[in-house]
Order: C-alpha cells, then structure tokens, then sequence
C-alpha cells in the first residue's frame, strides 16, 4: 500500500519510497564520484542509485582484476618491485580491463553532471511522490536517522548501515560482497592473530589480492550509509515542510496582537 | 488566544499537530511557517553544503581509501604487517582529507558565522479558546517544542 498513486503526470520526480528502499536524486559532486569509481567500478554508480550497472561493474572488477593480477601488481609497485609487477601480471587479461575501469569512472562522472541538473529541475518542479509504502515482507517511510548511529555500524559490518537506511539491495550486495572479501583474504584470522601479538604469522596467512579489495568495500559503506542517511534526513524535512505548507497554512488564519501572558 | 511555538522538523512536530486535531483543533485554526535556516545557495558543480557534514569528509573518506591501500601493500614487507599499516594509512588519509577541507572551508571560502546546535525550524501558532490553553500547552512541551508561548488579545 502506498499514500500517492502515481499518474506519470510530473515531468521529473525527485524521489521515490519504495518497499526495497527510498531512492532519491540529490546533489553529488562529480569528483567524489569519479574518485569511488577509480577506486572499485561499480561504487560511483551505487553512489548514484544506479544499481545495475554498479553491479555489473562491480562483478567486472572482481573477476577480470584477480584473472590479469591487478590487485598483485599493485602491491608489488607500491613496494618499488616494478619488474616482480611486470612478471605477474596477465597479458590475457590485462588489456580488457583497462577500457571499462575508465569507462567506469568516466560514465559516474558524466552522469553526476548530468543528474544534478535532473535534480534541480525536479526540485522546482516539486512534484508529490509516493513517501509511504506497506507491503507484506517489509515497510519503508520517510523518517530522522542519526547519521554517526549508522556509521558507526557499518565500521563493525559493511552493509548494516545500508540497511539502517532501508537500501536493502546495496545492503545485501555490500554483506555478500564483504563477506567473501573477508573470508578469502583471511583477515580476520589475521586480526586475531594480530590480537595475540603474532605479527609475522599475521602477514602469511593473508592472502594479498583479496585484502586488497577490502579497503575500498570497508570506507565506500561507511561513507554509503552516511550520505544515505543525511540526504535521506532532507528528504524527510523537506516532505514534512510540503506538507505543513499545504495544510496548515489557511487563508483565514488571522495572527492577533496581544500580550504575552504566562 | 493563540499560542506561539518553535519545534525542529522532526515526526514529533506532526504528531503534536495530529493530537492537537484529535483533542478538537480545526485543521483551520493551525497555521505552520517552516522556516528557512540560513545557509549559502547550492551551486550545480560545487559540493554540497558543509553544514550536512557529507561534503566535509568526503575527501577525508577518498584519501582514507587510497592510503590505506597503498599502505597495506608496503606493510607486506614492513614489519607490522598489511592490516596494521592499511588502518594507520586510512587514519593518515582521512586526518589529511579532513585537514585540506577543513583548511578550504575555514581559510579559502570563508562563509559567515553559522548558529550551532537546536535550530528553530518550524513556528507553529494555534488559534483557541483559552479554556484549552493548558492542555495545548502541555501538548506542545511533551512533542519537543524549542519555545511556547501564550498570547491574549485585549
């Protein structure tokens, strides 16, 4: 059930509570964007609410950067190691991924550019959107979130601020995704090891391509949650204030003077 | 009489609107002003406004992500190990990315001096008979009004 039926009537909408998650357009700059697409494909477009091909991207990168050895090669130039980087890296592979890592960051970019002017013309157009919806698996509305409450859980567990907000497919997606992360780098054997005092014994057992990824999928939730939830925040007041200027502001209403009495 | 007060846009505001309908105020004789807080117009190309606390970090979480790759890479053959030098270069980015924003907003883009903390972000103002004025009163208290109060007309 939902409290607006849409008639496809508006030329632009600006959001839209639906029972998967509230999906709204709002002000990005292009630079942050492109930057999260450099550092995983796929993030600026999740970013942007553009899920399927943030996904697809997303899957791009994972599979075709541990097939050309990206992630080692990485490692091996920060280290200074340019020609073990040389060595390992997979020319089978190698080329492919280069064109749709920059198309990845270029196509976030544009479409930012792009998507801001859409929200500004939406935002004058104004027009209602649906900000209720009851279904039988779940229920989203608009409503006030701590933006720290949902940081803080998504330091603990990537995913669990997405679902905080009600993102319940990038939430889904983010666990999946880190839970596989986790497990194949071996990092949490890592940390306890790390928790024992064990340094050295720390370090072998990581494996080194999946840990990298995980730096990226970590701080790309924390700050996923964190925009959601402000702009998520705005979107709350800014219904709330339509809303009271269409109810409550009657043309018969007549401010009297008088005294302030206690 | 009518009753003056101040409330943060928050459900509370709607709730007491919605019980004040309930216990016998028209819908008529309730007028609400959202007010607008003073802050710059959003620019298309410029990020968004400082005050909702994204545009701050959002160098500080990009830097935090690059240093703490590069440095989990060079941990592997620094004594501490990846995870040890990934979180200290996350921290190392994200205090840098703060610092250069912070740095842009407080020194380069000087803005006049903002209030902090509660805003006053509603006025509402009810119109009623003063036998209902305590009632409308408590109401009022118990939904998180900022200020109330009561004005008669002579």
């Amino acid at each position: 059930m939902e409290n607006y039926t849409n008639n496809n009537t508006a030329r632009r909408y600006k959001a839209q509570v639906s029972i998967l998650g509230t999906t709204q357009l709002h002000l990005r700059n292009p630079y942050i964007i492109g930057w999260w697409s450099a550092a995983f494909p796929g993030f600026g477009h999740l970013l942007l609410s553009k899920y399927l091909r943030g996904f697809v991207l997303f899957i791009w990168e994972v599979v075709i950067n541990l097939q050309a050895h990206v992630n080692q090669a990485m490692i091996y130039s920060f280290q200074g190691k340019i020609g073990m980087a040389k060595e390992v890296l997979d020319t089978r592979w190698l080329l492919i991924y280069i064109p749709v890592y920059l198309f990845g960051i270029w196509d976030s970019y544009r479409t930012t550019v792009d998507m801001n002017q859409v929200y500004l013309l939406a935002k004058r157009e104004n027009h209602r959107y649906n900000t209720f919806s009851l279904g039988a698996m779940e229920i989203n509305y608009l409503d006030k979130r701590k933006p720290s409450t949902s940081v803080i859980w998504t330091i603990f567990m990537p995913g669990l601020g997405q679902l905080y907000n009600h993102r319940i497919i990038t939430a889904l997606f983010i666990i999946v995704w880190s839970v596989i992360f986790f497990y194949k780098s071996c990092v949490l054997e890592a940390v306890s090891m790390l928790f024992l005092g064990q340094v050295h014994q720390a370090t072998n057992v990581l494996n080194a391509e999946w840990l990298l990824f995980l730096p990226s999928i970590h701080i790309f939730s924390i700050y996923d949650s964190l925009v959601s939830t402000v702009e998520n925040n705005k979107l709350f007041e800014d219904e709330l204030r339509n809303f009271l200027k269409m109810n409550y502001q009657h043309a018969s209403f007549v401010i009297q003077k008088g005294k302030k009495v206690k | 009489m009518q009753i003056f007060s101040t409330f943060e846009d928050t459900g509370y505001l709607e709730l007491a609107i919605s019980l004040l309908e309930e216990k016998g105020i028209n819908k008529e004789n309730i007028f609400a002003v959202p007010l607008d807080n003073r802050q710059a117009d959003r620019k298309i190309f410029d990020t968004l406004h400082r005050s909702d606390g994204i545009s701050l970090v959002d160098l500080a979480m990009a830097l935090a992500t690059a240093f703490s790759v590069i440095c989990a890479s060079i941990g592997f053959i620094l004594s501490w190990g990846p995870i040890y030098w990934g979180l200290i270069g996350a921290s190392i980015g994200f205090v840098l990315g703060l610092a250069i924003k912070l740095f842009i907003i407080k020194v380069v883009k000087k803005q006049p001096n903002q209030l902090h903390g509660q805003k006053s972000e509603v006025i509402l103002i009810i119109d009623c008979d003063a036998t209902k004025a305590e009632l409308i009163e408590e109401i009022l208290w118990d939904h998180l009004a900022i200020g109330v109060a009561k004005i008669v007309n002579k």
